[in-house]
């Protein structure tokens, strides 16, 4: 190969050389190695003069051919790549927490008829669970008993009955009040925690029960699932935090922190939970990897419960009638509503309702709150979740003990009970022992048009 | 010379590795060369070598040298971030592994720091006359709750009250007696410090009292306040009883 015409370093003559010494056929020595196989004997005098040139217009050529044939190739693969990409991309952001798709102006405020009420609970409902292909909903109460409710014909679907104190093995259930229940993401693990410091796991479909996890010192209070996994945070009225595997049947480890009764847990697809701690005053995050906590201060009464709206924010609801949003980077909230659901009691000694259960539609900006106000408030989280704005709210009589969306976003299922799923300071005798399922209709907004 | 005999060995092992354009110089100096090999770092040098890097900088640097070479394994966690000033806003991270005791603080307690001020340096040095001086107005005081004592002794004239109150009184009073006796002291010594300055002024030098003149003068001063209140012959008669006492301490004793 001739270095002389090659000093500029031409990309495209490198290639022609790594051609070239493939494809040229290895009769002549030649000077310099040309691409084409057949030459014209009679040429040869004028290549040698512009061979040079000659070269550069057969390797403009060849790329030609070779562009053509990528675009034909590439038209084809283009749709689905953008698909792809597009959900990669989806999928980066959910788990940085940044994805949000703005939810809440399209909602509009279901009317009372369109409440389906689904009553066969003896006592108040204390936590709910839906499956997460909005088939059916599990509830637990007061009376110790699960039912599994189909949600689109609202029948019942399995009943677990109240176990006796005395015998616990032979029927298994439940003996004393469920506090929390989780279902796993693929639908397979139902997990539920009672005041007998005993979590039962179920298998969801046919309700039958697997194993139970005893170590906990005292009332399990909150369960939670990580997403995509069947590995289950627990939390308890004994201030510890346990990670359990469940498909291997087994305990895998213990965090401190709490300084006081832990009153709720939430997690997503993170190897992380988030904690609400009740007396305490904090709010915590488990990092579970790093065997290491980071603390939140805010709320001045009790929290009660807490939920994720993405895998950096979270927002959570105190006895003091403040519901909180909170980021990961600020250890006070990014966001304080007083008094969310207003003042009770007679004028001159007002208290404010206590929150009893915060819900959020993942990924969204969309939070419901529920105390015992007779109704259940629907907010709009500002930008960067720094405000909470109330949008609407529905009427709904009874202590509002558990909150959850579907995760189409279509529905909004609330347990209702007449006290408190935690004790029984009021008993409301107007309410029913329900699950109601609220329809969310959403109203796409036009966008609004510059004057 | 050694220096040029492990040299020229050196150099010999050395060659055949491959021309090395500054192996003129490091050959010319042994710890120049063993430096540069230590940045190279001691994997590669020969047994040769790492003997004589042995020999030279001592076992314990050489060992040192040999771990700080190989490379560590990282701990398994990583270590959690440290609190900084810039950092304030952010959430506190703790270990997630200490188990929390069962009692807790739930309100903030501030222990009471038990001061005694005779023995506490912010209260300053004694100085009696400084003293008596800025607590003047405690006189008063004092009077007042003298006043006060002898109404009540006129209330009780007998029983436990009453002894009581007796004793308070003398306790006052004694404690008054104290005070005028140290004021007198110190009036004593200032005069005594005034005329030591005004003779220093006039040019003599400053004459200092001893212990027995300085007793002397006081003894002095008792036997004319006593001649004045008339209490000489009791004074004198407790004093050689008293004396007399003691002297028959150094008697020889008399045994059977």
């Amino acid at each position: 190969m001739g270095k002389v015409g090659w000093q500029g370093g031409h990309s495209e003559g490198m290639i022609l050389a790594a051609r070239g010494t493939r494809w040229a056929p290895q009769t002549q020595p030649l000077p310099t190695q040309s691409l084409a196989p057949r030459k014209p004997e009679e040429e040869e005098e004028e290549l040698e003069e512009t061979a040079q040139e000659k070269k550069l217009r057969l390797a403009k050529l060849y790329l030609e051919q070779l562009r053509q044939q990528e675009e034909e190739k590439a038209e084809a693969r283009a749709f689905e790549e953008d698909q792809v990409a597009g959900r990669l991309k989806e999928d980066v952001l959910e788990q940085r927490g940044r994805l949000q798709k703005s939810v809440a102006k399209e909602i509009q405020a279901p009317a009372s008829a369109d409440i389906r009420v689904l009553r066969g609970h003896q006592l108040s409902i204390t936590c709910l669970v839906i499956t997460p292909d909005d088939s059916a909903i599990f509830s637990a109460a007061k009376d110790c008993t699960i039912i599994k409710w189909s949600m689109e014909s609202g029948r019942k679907l399995h009943v677990i009955p109240r176990a006796k104190k005395g015998a616990e093995g032979k029927p298994p259930g439940h003996s004393s009040h469920v506090l929390c229940m989780a279902i796993s993401s693929d639908g397979k693990y139902l997990a539920s925690g009672d005041r007998s410091k005993l979590i039962l796991i179920w298998e969801a479909q046919s309700c039958q029960h697997l194993y139970t996890f005893t170590g906990h010192r005292d009332a399990v209070s909150g369960l939670a699932f990580r997403r995509g996994t069947h590995q289950l945070y627990s939390t308890s009225h004994d201030r510890s935090v346990k990670v359990w595997n469940v498909a291997e049947n087994s305990y895998v480890e213990t965090l401190f922190g709490h300084q006081d009764a832990v009153a709720a847990l939430d997690a997503l697809s993170r190897e992380c939970c988030v904690t609400a701690g009740g007396r305490d005053g904090t709010v915590r995050v488990w990092k579970i990897p790093e065997e290491s906590q980071l603390v939140f201060y805010g709320h001045q009464g009790s929290i009660d419960c807490i939920h994720l709206i993405n895998e950096e924010h979270m927002v959570s609801g105190a006895d003091d009638g403040s519901v909180a949003l909170w980021g990961l980077s600020k250890k006070r909230p990014l966001a304080l509503q007083r008094e969310a659901h207003g003042l009770r009691g007679e004028p001159g000694l007002e208290q404010p309702f206590w929150i009893s259960s915060v819900a959020a539609l993942l990924n969204t900006d969309l939070v419901a709150t529920g105390s015992h106000s007779s109704c259940v408030r629907l907010w709009q989280c500002g930008e960067g979740f720094r405000q909470l704005d109330l949008l609407c709210d529905i009427p709904l009589v009874g202590f509002i003990n558990s909150l959850k969306f579907s995760s189409s976003g279509d529905f909004l299922v609330a347990g209702v009970g007449q006290e408190h799923r935690l004790g029984r300071w009021w008993r409301i005798k107007e309410a029913r022992n329900s699950v109601c399922i609220i329809p969310l209709r959403r109203v796409p907004v036009p966008p609004a048009a510059g004057s | 010379m050694p220096g040029a005999n492990r040299r020229a060995g050196a150099g010999a092992a050395r060659r055949p590795r491959g021309a090395r354009d500054r192996e003129e110089d490091g050959e010319g100096l042994e710890p120049g060369a063993a430096a540069r090999d230590l940045l190279r770092g001691t994997s590669n040098m020969s047994f040769e070598e790492l003997l004589e890097l042995q020999s030279q900088v001592g076992t314990k640097t050489y060992k040192q040298l040999v771990a700080g070479n190989s490379p560590k394994k990282q701990g398994s966690r990583p270590p959690i971030q440290n609190a900084c000033v810039a950092d304030k806003h952010r959430p506190l991270e703790m270990s997630a592994k200490i188990r929390v005791p069962f009692l807790r603080q739930v309100v903030p307690i501030s222990k009471k720091v038990a001061r005694d001020p005779r023995f506490d340096d912010l209260s300053g040095e004694y100085n009696p006359e400084v003293f008596d001086k800025t607590y003047q107005f405690l006189n008063d005081i004092r009077a007042k709750e003298k006043e006060l004592v002898k109404k009540q002794l006129k209330k009780h004239r007998s029983g436990k009250e009453h002894e009581k109150l007796q004793q308070l009184l003398q306790r006052m009073e004694q404690q008054e007696m104290a005070q005028q006796e140290r004021k007198q002291q110190q009036e004593l010594h200032l005069a005594l410090k005034q005329e030591r300055r005004a003779q220093a002024q006039q040019g003599h030098r400053p004459y200092f009292l001893k212990k027995s003149e300085q007793r002397q003068l006081a003894l002095a001063e008792k036997f004319k306040e006593l001649k004045r209140s008339k209490k000489l012959e009791n004074f004198l008669s407790r004093k050689r009883r008293r004396n007399a006492g003691k002297d028959r301490r150094h008697l020889p004793l008399s045994k059977e």
